[in-house]
C-alpha cells in the first residue's frame, strides 16, 4: 500500500517536472525580452495578439500593431488571471500567458507571408481557420514588413498613394525635398482651396507631373514611404508651402507670381 | 530579291497593322477622356445654376424647417460642385478660387443651420447671390467653346490649353477673388490662426548663421563639426529663417531656425538604420523626456508613440494649468531610431508660438446620459484643442469602449462649456 503511494507521487512529480520543464522551453522560446504596450509594433505583438487570440481574448486581426484591441484583450486576459491590470506585457504577464496559450509561430508567419486570412484561437483546429487572399476583416492577417503605424487621420492606402507621388516627382531629391513634396500635399489638404481628399488631391488635373506622365504608377521605394510617415507625423520643410516648381522648367507666369518660401533641391516651395 | 521584297511587305503590312491598332486605342482613349471631362463641366455647370437658385430660394423662408432643407442642399450642393471643379482641367488660379468660394457658401450655410443664424445668412447671401449669377453667366460664356467641337479632340485640347489665356476666364478667376475677400472676410479666429501659422508676433531679437548653429548642435550634440550649408529663407517668406542643410558622416539632413529669437522649426536627418532593434519603449520615454529637456521644453508630455519600422515617432503636448489640460496646438514631434536611440527629427513649429488661453467655464457632463448604454468611458481628461472656427476650447477628452467582441474604441472630443461635440476619432 505504501509502495503504491510512494509510486503514485513519484509519478505525479514526475508529470509534474515534466510539464514544467514544457512551459520552461515555451518561455524560453517566446517572446523577447522587452515590454509591449500601446504604440508598439512588430513580431512580439503578432505573438501577442495569437495568444491572446488563442484564448479567445482577442477577436481582432493580427496585425502586430498593439492598438486598443490589443490593449483591451491584455487588461481582460491581466483581470482573470488576477494580475495587475495594466494593459502593458511585462514579465509576469508573459509567464502566464505562455503557460496558458499555444502559439504557433511558424503557421501564424506563414498565413501572414501569404497574405491570407487567418485566426488563430485554440479550439478549432489550424487548417479549419485559414482562407487563401488577403482579407481586412476578423482575423486577417497581412504583411508585417509593410505594416506601418499612422496618425488617425490617415489611412495605409493614403500613405501608398502619397509614396507613389512623392516618388514620381521627387525620387531624384534629397529627402527633405521628397518629405517636402508629402507635406505640399497634406498642405493641401487643410486648404480650403483644394480638394477634401489626399486621392482627389493627387489626381486633380494638372496638379501633378507625375500624373501627366505616369510616373505615378512607378513602384515606390522604401526612402519615399519613410519621406510620407514624416510628413505624416507633422514635419513640413516647406513652412506650409502649397504648390511648388522647378525653376529650369516652369513656364507659368502665374506659378513665379507666387510667394517662395525656399529652395530645397531642384524645387521651389512657394504660397 | 524575291524573299526580299516578300519580307519586306509583311513587316509594311505588320507595321501598318500596329499603328492602326495604336490608333484606334488612342481614339477610344480620346473619346473616354473627352466625355469624361464634358460630363464633368456639364455637371458643374448644371450644379452651379441649381447652387445660385438654391440660394435664392433661401432667400424667401424664415421659417426654420423650410430654411434648414435649403441650408442642406446648399452645403451639399457645394460640395459637389467643388468635387465637380477640381476633376476639371481649369488653371490652378480658377480652379482654386472657385473652390475657395463655393465652400465658404457651403460653410456659412453649415454654420447657418448649426447656429441658428439666419439673420445673418438672408443679410450676406442676398450679395453672394447676385455676385453668382454673374459669375454663372460669365462661366456659360467662358465654357461655351468647350461645347462647341463635335468631339474633335485636337479642338478641344486647344481651347483648354488655351484657356489661361482667354479674357472670360481671366474675368471670372479675378472676380472670384474679389468676391471672396469682400463676402467673405476673414473672422477674428481665422485671422489669429494666419498670424500663428505666419509666426507674425514673433519680436525676439536676430540672430546669425552661427549662432543657428549652434542652436542646432546644442539640441543634437551629434552633429558638432558637421559640414554645413546655411542659407536665408526667400524675401517673399512670412517670417525669415535659416535653412541649414548638414552632413556628418552617413548624416545628411537640414534643420530650419527662426532668425527672430533662433527657435528650432524642425530637424531631420536621415542615415541607414540597422536592423538590430536595441531601444525598447521605456528606453525611447526616457530618451523623450532627455532630449525635450536639453532643448528646453519644460512644460510638455508624451501624449502619443508609435512604434515604426525603423524609428519610432513621438508626439508630445503642452500641458498646461491645474488640470494638467494637453494644449494640443502647441505640440512637438519627435523621430527616434530604434538600433540607437539617436534623435533623427524634432518638429517644434506648432510650439514656437504658443496659443493664449482665455479662461473658460466647464460645465459637468453626465456620460452616461450621452453615450448609449453598452459605451464605457475608459479614461477622461482635460484637454485644449481647436473647434472648426479655429477657437482655441477646453474640451473633455473621452477614451470610450463599445462593448462588443472587437472593444471598437473612440476618441470623442467634447466643447466642456457647450458640450458640442468637436471630433471623433475610431482608435484601431
Amino acid at each position: 500500500m505504501i509502495r503504491r503511494l510512494l509510486m503514485t507521487i513519484v509519478l505525479v512529480l514526475g508529470i509534474f517536472g515534466i510539464a514544467s520543464s514544457i512551459d520552461q522551453s515555451q518561455e524560453v522560446h517566446a517572446f523577447s525580452d522587452r515590454l509591449l504596450e500601446r504604440g508598439s509594433s512588430g513580431d512580439d505583438v503578432i505573438e501577442l495578439q495569437a495568444r491572446l487570440q488563442w484564448l479567445g481574448f482577442y477577436n481582432g486581426k493580427i496585425d502586430g500593431i498593439f492598438g486598443y484591441g490589443t490593449y483591451w484583450a491584455l487588461r481582460n486576459f491581466q483581470q482573470q488571471w488576477g494580475i495587475g491590470v495594466d494593459g502593458i506585457l511585462g514579465p509576469t504577464t508573459k509567464t502566464n500567458l505562455v503557460r496558458a496559450s499555444q502559439y504557433h509561430g511558424e503557421w501564424v508567419r506563414q498565413q501572414i507571408a501569404q497574405g491570407n486570412r487567418f485566426t488563430h484561437y485554440g479550439n478549432t483546429p489550424l487548417a479549419q481557420q485559414t482562407k487563401a487572399g488577403a482579407g481586412s476583416n476578423g482575423g486577417g492577417g497581412q504583411n508585417n514588413a509593410t505594416t506601418v503605424q499612422l496618425p488617425v487621420k490617415y489611412s495605409e492606402r493614403d500613405l501608398q498613394l502619397m509614396a507613389n507621388a512623392v516618388y514620381g516627382e521627387a525620387r531624384g531629391e534629397p529627402y527633405e525635398g521628397q518629405v517636402a513634396v508629402a507635406a505640399v500635399i497634406l498642405n493641401r489638404l487643410e486648404s480650403p482651396d483644394f480638394p477634401n481628399t489626399i486621392s482627389e488631391i493627387i489626381f486633380q488635373p494638372r496638379a501633378f507631373t507625375a500624373v501627366a506622365d505616369g510616373q505615378i504608377w512607378l513602384t515606390p521605394n522604401e526612402r519615399a514611404k519613410q519621406a510620407v510617415l514624416d510628413a505624416m507625423n507633422g514635419w513640413d520643410p516647406t513652412e506650409n508651402a502649397l504648390y511648388y516648381f522647378n525653376p529650369k522648367t516652369a513656364t507659368s507666369s502665374w506659378i513665379w507670381s507666387r510667394p517662395q518660401i525656399k529652395q530645397i533641391g531642384e524645387h521651389i516651395f512657394c504660397y | 530579291m524575291k524573299n526580299a521584297v516578300y519580307l519586306l511587305a509583311i513587316a509594311v503590312l505588320a507595321l501598318g497593322l500596329y499603328s492602326f491598332e495604336v490608333r484606334n486605342e488612342n481614339k477610344q482613349l480620346e473619346r473616354t477622356i473627352h466625355a469624361q471631362y464634358t460630363n464633368a463641366l456639364t455637371t458643374a455647370s448644371e450644379t452651379l445654376t441649381t447652387l445660385h437658385t438654391s440660394v435664392n430660394q433661401s432667400l424667401l423662408f424664415q421659417d426654420q424647417n423650410a430654411l434648414n432643407t435649403e441650408l442642406d442642399n446648399i452645403w451639399r450642393l457645394s460640395d459637389q460642385l467643388r468635387a465637380s471643379i477640381s476633376s476639371l482641367p481649369l488653371s490652378r488660379e480658377v480652379a482654386n478660387n472657385w473652390m475657395r468660394y463655393i465652400g465658404n457658401i457651403g460653410e456659412e450655410a453649415r454654420l447657418a443651420a448649426e447656429k441658428g443664424d439666419y439673420e445673418a445668412w438672408h443679410e450676406k447671401m442676398t450679395v453672394v447671390g447676385s455676385n453668382l449669377r454673374t459669375l454663372s453667366n460669365e462661366w456659360e460664356v467662358a465654357t461655351s467653346r468647350y461645347f462647341e467641337h463635335d468631339g474633335d479632340f485636337s479642338k478641344w485640347q486647344r481651347t483648354i490649353n488655351d484657356e489661361t489665356e482667354q479674357d472670360q476666364f481671366k474675368n471670372i478667376a479675378q472676380n472670384l477673388k474679389t468676391y471672396s475677400e469682400t463676402d467673405f472676410p476673414l473672422t477674428a479666429s481665422e485671422s489669429d490662426w494666419l498670424k500663428k501659422r505666419e509666426l507674425q508676433n514673433l519680436d525676439d531679437k536676430e540672430i546669425t548663421k552661427e549662432q543657428a548653429i549652434a542652436v542646432l548642435e546644442k539640441i543634437v550634440p551629434d552633429l558638432k563639426e558637421a559640414a554645413y550649408t546655411v542659407t536665408k529663407s526667400r524675401d517673399d517668406a512670412p517670417y525669415p529663417f535659416y535653412h541649414i542643410q548638414f552632413v556628418k558622416g552617413s548624416r545628411i539632413g537640414y534643420a530650419d531656425i527662426t532668425v527672430k529669437g533662433g527657435h528650432i522649426l524642425s530637424f531631420l536627418s536621415e542615415r541607414p538604420v540597422q536592423e538590430e532593434n536595441n531601444v525598447s519603449q521605456q528606453d525611447i520615454r526616457e530618451l523623450t523626456e532627455r532630449y525635450m529637456k536639453n532643448a528646453g521644453y519644460e512644460d510638455v508630455q508624451i501624449v502619443e508613440f508609435r512604434e515604426n519600422h525603423e524609428a519610432y515617432h513621438i508626439a508630445t503636448a503642452r500641458v498646461y494649468g491645474e488640470d494638467n489640460a494637453y494644449v494640443y496646438p502647441d505640440g512637438i514631434q519627435l523621430k527616434i531610431s530604434k538600433d540607437s536611440g539617436e534623435l533623427l527629427g524634432l518638429n517644434a513649429m506648432e510650439y514656437v508660438q504658443k496659443e493664449t488661453i482665455k479662461e473658460q467655464p466647464v460645465k459637468e457632463i453626465d456620460w452616461k446620459q450621452f453615450f448609449r448604454p453598452g459605451t464605457f468611458v475608459e479614461e477622461e481628461r482635460m484637454i485644449y484643442t481647436e473647434n472648426k472656427l479655429f477657437e482655441l476650447r477646453l474640451c473633455y477628452e473621452v477614451i470610450a469602449r463599445y462593448d462588443n467582441e472587437l472593444n471598437e474604441t473612440f476618441r470623442v472630443v467634447v466643447d466642456a462649456e457647450t458640450h458640442d461635440v468637436i471630433k471623433v476619432e475610431y482608435m484601431m
